[in-house]
């Protein structure tokens, strides 16, 4: 499966929140066992669920009071889809819950990885 | 003349001294009523994987994301009991030329009380502005301006 460079950003879950990145950025995505994995930036993004892909995002820049306290994960920006907040992430600086866990880096399923 | 003028003089002093209080944990805190936008039932919160324990998460409100940060968590206040209607209070936060809005998780909205400026003792000059009497409570008294500021 393959994500076509079109405008917008791809929204994907992961570890409970919602998480955008550029559509721009994308490279590729794959189901991989309960997950995806997308190519993104020259990094491998890992995801629980994939949203969907939206035209219009309003991208604003974080807070400083947010930063203060998530400074060293420091997002593009924030903005809202439907109710649900999403947070824009750079995948060049990707925030620690966006890797690949030690499991699911050699492409191993969850289950096996578990084994 | 002089009269009126001290009459507006004593009424912005008397806004500028009246507070939200609310209860955070263990303690109640005065927040200053004219950085309270709104409060609301707590608004359901998406967690920030790797953020401080200060910040609960984000919120959606009025269509924009919000950060919404633990008051109890804040002030260093022990847990309280399970909270009957917790509530998030919108506020401003930061100095006058770079405010920007944040959620304040906290127990309850109690009431709105005035806490005359020359009461309140014994602050450290940040986020804690210091500790006031209101009725038989010592209540801490908040600077929501050095919230958005501090390092």
């Amino acid at each position: 499966m393959s994500v076509p460079h079109a405008r917008g950003f791809l929204l994907l879950r992961r570890a409970g929140s919602v998480w955008g990145i550029a559509n721009g950025d994308v490279d590729g995505l794959a189901a991989r066992g309960a997950g995806y994995r997308i190519s993104a930036g020259g990094e491998m993004v890992a995801a629980d669920e994939i949203l969907g892909v939206v035209e219009n995002l309003n991208v604003r820049p974080p807070a400083p009071a947010l930063l203060r306290f998530w400074g060293a994960e420091a997002p593009v920006g924030l903005a809202v889809h439907g109710l649900l907040p999403v947070v824009v992430v750079d995948p060049r600086r990707l925030p620690a819950a966006l890797r690949l866990q030690d499991g699911e880096r050699l492409g191993e399923e969850p289950d096996e990885a578990r084994r | 003349m002089n009269e009126s003028l001290q009459a507006v003089d004593s009424r912005t002093r008397r806004e500028e001294g009246t507070h939200l209080l609310v209860r955070a944990g263990e303690y109640s805190c005065a927040l200053p009523l004219t950085l309270v936008r709104r409060v609301v039932r707590a608004l359901t919160v998406h967690p920030l994987p790797g953020a401080a324990g200060e910040l609960e998460g984000l919120a959606e409100f009025g269509g924009e994301p919000l950060p919404v940060l633990n008051l109890a968590r804040l002030v260093s206040s022990p847990p309280g009991a399970n909270p009957s209607y917790p509530v998030t209070v919108v506020v401003w936060v930061g100095p006058p030329e770079a405010r920007e809005m944040v959620g304040l998780s906290a127990d309850a909205a109690l009431e709105v009380v005035h806490v005359p400026a020359g009461s309140i003792v014994a602050g450290d000059g940040g986020f804690v502005q210091g500790e006031a009497p209101v009725g038989t409570e010592v209540i801490r008294v908040l600077n929501l301006e050095a919230l958005g500021s501090e390092h």
